[in-house]
């Protein structure tokens, strides 16, 4: 799925450079669940947020089925990102004015589906994660485990190749924490997902059946 | 359906800051419609004011000054104990007489053939000869007594119409109320359409009698005239007129007008056509409304300045006020939504499907503030439509008559008919309205949706250079 070869990203603050990752070489298989953990500042972020194309780096190549992400024009990127990238956030990042199916079905905006087929996906998806039944509350009207397991059916609506999680249960209590870790295996499991998951947790670093571990940028496995 | 979905649930989430960015708008609109209208119920009261001294359809008027008239041109008339007597040039006649002066006093005589002239020149569609004349009728007594009351003499202004151009002249402006107007066939005859002010004052009616020039004219119409007009009190046939006017010089006006009625074949041309006439005729005062408007003074002249100047630099002000801080609410709205757009971003969203988004947004804001804009802009108008005064508009005319001067001679008083030409104010007053025209409206609303594209467009630039990382890394 994922090549990437002496990748790095330095940030620029003032007059200082921060490299925020150094030199990673990595190979992500097709269907693998990987976790990179790592202190807070140590680059995780950085990097997946390189895999997912949100970014681009100073040097390397991160080759994403046969392309390099980094060589993409920002169409191309976004063509890439639209159809086969789902993305989890920390912060859920729902669009508060939007209830829970018209957040998910925010996913499949881009990729010009029917109406039909696009409230048939939705409804799926939702089911999936056991939210059908809440489908038309809106954010603030949802828990925490709730609104991420909304953000996770807006990820896999559009069946994509790879789902990059970033902190998925930062704001989490450990309860749902583990509900959710769960849920992610078992739709990992049902349907053969590349799951790349990045968490600071060692609990959740231990469900995971690989890991390699971010530090000062640089990333080895543990 | 979900593009609409997400903008009516945004646009309701801000929904305060909606209402500040559509009612700003709506002001600026409002303004911009009812300054707009005022300037084109001025303009309208200016057209009507030029209307009312000339008639419809007229663009341009052509005069020339009077020439200094000879004392001895002038009917001298002297009355006293002795006696009175009646003088012309040097013949004289005593003691009791009747006076019918019908006189050009106000403008000097032009070939008529300056008529044909002016309609043959390039722009000009219809040219009308006209006199502007003054009937002066007094009874002299044979003698009156030291201390005794001096006769008063009687003033009708007459207007003669050139009956083969109705549509140009002052005549063309009014309705025919009673009986009926005067006909081309009526070009020879001793008959005479009179205004209803002047007939209610005088009893007079169609079939009745109006003596002008020592004729008894037969009244076969009664006309009213817009109100606010000055209109002649007596409309004659020309060639009647100039059988029995005389000039200041007192000679006979036989193919003679004192005043040419112009029609141009649009409004964009009446420069052109009043700059070929004064190049034909040197000497000739030619007159547009624009150049009435300049010299016309009175509370028309200063709600004009105050619709032109003031009143559009400050509905421009305030629109680009309204601009300006609708873009700022929706550029901090943007930077609000830095995280919601980095994400859509994330999911594929191209920037240009999510400009779309904002644009809409800032156009559906346009569009609510043209809307209430408009509603305010019928308010404003129709406001100043109902509580404006009357406007008052003078204008200075080359017209009077002064019959008696101070007194001379032993023990009585002498007078020269006519008076000279001293300049005179010639005022009406008009209603003051504010239409609105659909023309306004339309201006209007594409005023509100580019003052939405200007606003969304500042956000637009924001999204457009959000880099999704960036965005997604910011802490709210």
């Amino acid at each position: 799925m994922y090549t990437l070869t002496g990748v790095s990203k330095t940030f620029q603050k003032g007059r200082q450079m921060i490299p925020a990752v150094r030199d990673v070489s990595l190979r992500i298989g097709d269907g693998e669940w990987l976790t990179i953990q790592g202190r807070t500042g140590h680059g995780k972020t950085t990097l997946l947020q390189l895999l997912g194309g949100l970014d681009r780096p100073d040097s390397g190549a991160v080759e994403f089925g046969g392309q390099d992400l980094a060589r993409l024009r920002e169409a191309q990127l976004t063509r890439v990102r639209a159809r086969s990238i789902g993305f989890i956030f920390q912060t859920f990042n729902l669009v508060p004015t939007l209830p829970a199916v018209d957040n998910v079905e925010a996913a499949l905006i881009p990729l010009r589906l029917g109406s039909r087929d696009r409230r048939r996906r939705v409804a799926r998806a939702l089911e999936s994660v056991g939210l059908a039944d809440r489908a038309r509350h809106l954010p603030a009207e949802l828990s925490g485990g709730q609104q991420q397991r909304v953000a996770i059916a807006r990820s896999l609506v559009k069946d994509p190749k790879v789902l990059l999680a970033d902190e998925p249960t930062g704001n989490l209590d450990e309860g749902t924490r583990d509900e959710i870790i769960t849920l992610l295996e078992k739709l990992s499991a049902e349907r053969g997902l590349t799951i790349v998951l990045v968490t600071h947790d060692s609990a959740i670093a231990r469900r995971s059946p690989r890991v390699a571990v971010m530090d000062g940028g640089r990333l080895t496995p543990s | 359906m979900f593009f609409v979905t997400f903008l009516r649930r945004e646009l309701w989430r801000r929904r305060k800051q909606a209402v500040v960015i559509a009612l700003g708008l709506a002001v600026g609109i409002g303004l911009v419609i009812t300054v707009t209208a005022a300037a084109a119920g001025v303009r309208a009261a200016q057209a009507s004011v030029l209307r009312s001294l000339y008639g419809v359809g007229t663009d341009v008027t052509v005069t020339t000054k009077p020439a200094v008239a000879s004392p001895g041109s002038r009917t001298r008339v002297t009355i006293g104990p002795g006696g009175s007597q009646v003088c012309h040039g040097n013949s004289c006649h005593h003691g009791a007489t009747k006076l019918d002066n019908l006189v050009s006093a106000s403008y000097g005589p032009m070939p008529a053939s300056d008529v044909d002239s002016i309609r043959a020149l390039h722009g000009v569609t219809g040219a009308a000869g006209g006199l502007t004349l003054t009937d002066t009728q007094i009874s002299i007594p044979a003698s009156v007594a030291s201390g005794g009351t001096l006769p008063q003499p009687r003033f009708i202004s007459v207007d003669g119409t050139d009956l083969t151009h109705p549509g140009l002249g002052p005549l063309s402006a009014g309705r025919i109320t009673r009986g009926r107007n005067l006909a081309a066939s009526d070009a020879h005859a001793d008959v005479a359409v009179v205004d209803a002010n002047y007939a209610t004052a005088n009893k007079l009616k169609p079939g009745g009698k109006i003596t002008i020039g020592k004729v008894r004219f037969t009244i076969v119409g009664i006309v009213t005239q817009p109100q606010g007009a000055s209109p002649p009190n007596a409309y004659i046939p020309l060639a009647r007129a100039q059988a029995l006017a005389r000039s200041d010089q007192n000679e006979k006006l036989t193919g003679q007008v004192n005043t040419v009625y112009v029609a141009a074949a649009s409004a964009a041309v009446v420069p052109a056509v009043a700059k070929e006439i004064s190049r034909l005729m040197p000497r000739a005062t030619v007159t547009t409304s624009a150049s009435l408007a300049s010299q016309v003074t009175g509370s028309l002249s200063s709600t004009a300045k105050l619709a032109d100047d003031l009143g559009r630099w400050l509905s421009v002000l305030v629109l680009a006020t309204a601009v300006a801080v609708a873009s700022l609410l929706t550029v901090a709205a943007v930077t609000r939504r830095v995280r919601e757009f980095g994400t859509l971003k994330a999911l594929g969203w191209r920037s240009t499907r999510i400009i779309a988004q904002v644009m809409g947004e800032s156009l559906v804001l346009g569009l609510a503030g043209g809307a209430a804009g408009v509603g305010l802009g019928y308010a404003g108008a129709a406001i100043i439509t109902r509580v404006a005064p009357r406007l008052s508009a003078t204008l200075a005319t080359p017209a009077a008559q002064h019959f008696f001067s101070s007194a001379t001679g032993p023990g009585g008083v002498s007078g020269t008919s006519p008076g000279g030409s001293s300049a005179a104010a010639h005022s009406v007053t008009v209603p003051m309205s504010a239409p609105v025209s659909l023309a306004v409206i339309a201006a209007a609303v594409v005023l509100a949706l580019a003052g939405g594209l200007i606003a969304g467009s500042f956000g637009s630039w924001r999204i457009a250079q959000l880099r999704p990382a960036t965005a997604l890394a910011r802490v709210e």
